[in-house]
C-alpha cells in the first residue's frame, strides 16, 4: 500500500514541472500594448545652412553632396527595418518623385539618408530601394560610418536613439534644401503631404536665385 | 521489470506530447514584446491590420486571420525575413530564433476568434523549436543593452 502510495506521489511529481510549462504558456496570452503615438505632420520653413558629407550609396560606391548642390534636394532619414513612420515617409517621397515632371526632375534630387548604418549596408539599402519602385537615377540611399552620420544628423537637427538591433528611434524628417544648399523647408512627425512639398518644391524651382 | 520501466516511460512521452498538443508551444513574452516593437503599429493587437499607422498606409494590411491560415511557415517567414512592399524586411536586423518567433506570433494571432482546423493545433508541435532550448545555444536571451547613438 505504501510502496503503492510512494510511486504514485513520485509520478506525480515527475509530471508536476511539464504540467507547470503548460500552465505557463496559457499564461502568457495577454495582448502587446504600444503606448507610442505618432504625431501629424508638421511643416517649417527654416534656413539652416547644410554641410557638404560624403557617404556611401547603395551601390557601394561613395556619394558627395557636392553633386547636388545646383538643385533643390529632397532629403529623409530613415532606416529600412522601421516599423511605423519611415515607409510612409519613403512611399510619400516616391509620390513626389512620381508627380515631378521630366523637366522638374532634371532640376530635383532625392537622398534618403539612414539612422541605422549597423543594419543599413549598401545591398540592404539596395534591396529597400527596389521594394518601394524607387527610380534611382535621382535618389540616392546613403549609409556610412556612424560618425560621420553622426554629423550629418546634428547639421538636421535630428536626434537618434539606438534601442535595440534594428529599432530606432528618431526624429522623423524629411527636408527641403534650396540651390545653395540651405535647408528651407522641414516636414516633421508622420509622412509629409506629397502636395504640400511638390508645391514647396515647385516654389524653389522657380527662384532663379535663392536668396 | 524492464519492460514496466519501458512503460512508464512510455507513458511519460504520452503526458508530454499531450500537454503540447493542448497548448501548443505557447505564446510568451519574448513573442509579445517583438510583435510590439516591430509589428503592432501596422498589424494591430489582434493582427487585423488596424494599427495606429495603417489608415496612412497607401496599401490595405491583412487581417491575418483571413489569410495565414493559408500560408505555410516558410512563406510567413519569408514574407517577414524578405519584407513585402512597403513592410520591411527584417532578416538583416533580427536572429533566425526571433523570425521564428515572430511567424509563431502571426500564427497565433491568425487563430484568435476564429475556428481553428484540426490540423492547425498541431502545427506548433511540427515547428516544435520551442522544446528545444535555444536561448542556450544562441544566447537569444541576452537583454539587448540600451545603446545610446546620439545625445541631443
Amino acid at each position: 500500500m505504501l510502496r503503492n502510495l510512494k510511486s504514485r506521489l513520485g509520478r506525480t511529481l515527475f509530471f508536476l514541472p511539464f504540467m507547470a510549462l503548460a500552465t505557463l504558456n496559457h499564461g502568457f496570452s495577454h495582448e502587446p500594448t504600444n503606448s507610442k503615438k505618432i504625431s501629424g505632420p508638421q511643416r517649417r520653413e527654416v534656413r539652416i545652412p547644410i554641410r557638404d558629407f560624403r557617404l556611401i550609396d547603395q551601390n557601394g560606391r561613395s556619394f558627395d553632396f557636392k553633386t547636388v548642390r545646383d538643385k533643390v534636394v529632397v532629403l529623409a532619414f530613415a532606416y529600412t527595418t522601421c516599423p511605423d513612420v519611415c515607409p510612409l515617409s519613403t512611399a510619400a517621397m516616391r509620390e513626389i518623385q512620381i508627380a515631378l515632371d521630366r523637366i522638374e526632375r532634371s532640376s530635383v534630387y532625392f537622398i534618403t539618408v539612414t539612422t541605422d548604418p549597423e543594419v543599413d549596408s549598401p545591398k540592404v539599402l539596395a534591396l529597400y530601394a527596389k521594394r518601394y519602385g524607387v527610380d534611382l537615377s535621382d535618389w540616392t540611399f546613403v549609409t556610412g560610418e556612424e560618425a560621420v552620420l553622426r554629423g550629418i544628423w546634428q547639421n538636421f537637427g535630428v536626434r537618434v536613439v539606438k534601442k535595440a538591433r534594428g529599432l530606432v528611434d528618431h526624429t522623423s524628417l524629411t527636408a527641403v534644401i534650396d540651390r545653395t544648399g540651405t535647408m528651407r523647408f522641414a516636414y516633421y512627425g508622420t509622412a509629409p503631404d506629397p502636395k504640400v512639398v511638390i508645391e514647396d518644391v515647385r516654389s524653389l524651382l522657380a527662384r532663379r536665385s535663392n536668396s | 521489470m524492464l519492460g514496466l520501466k519501458f512503460m512508464s516511460l512510455m507513458r511519460s512521452l504520452l503526458v508530454v506530447a499531450i500537454s503540447f498538443a493542448v497548448t501548443g508551444c505557447g505564446r510568451n513574452q519574448r513573442m509579445d514584446r517583438l510583435y510590439a516593437e516591430r509589428c503592432l503599429g501596422c498589424h494591430g493587437s489582434f493582427g487585423r491590420g488596424d494599427g495606429a499607422v495603417a489608415t496612412s498606409l497607401p496599401a490595405r494590411l491583412p487581417d491575418f486571420r483571413e489569410t495565414v491560415q493559408r500560408k505555410s511557415t516558410g512563406q510567413i517567414r519569408r514574407i517577414i525575413s524578405e519584407g513585402r512592399g512597403i513592410m520591411p524586411g527584417f532578416d538583416p536586423a533580427l536572429r533566425p530564433a526571433e523570425i521564428t518567433d515572430m511567424v509563431e506570433m502571426v500564427r497565433f494571432l491568425s487563430r484568435e476568434g476564429r475556428d481553428v482546423s484540426w490540423w492547425e493545433k498541431y502545427d506548433t508541435l511540427v515547428v516544435a523549436h520551442c522544446s528545444v532550448p535555444w536561448d542556450l545555444f544562441l544566447g537569444y536571451d541576452d537583454a539587448p543593452e540600451e545603446k545610446r547613438v546620439e545625445k541631443p
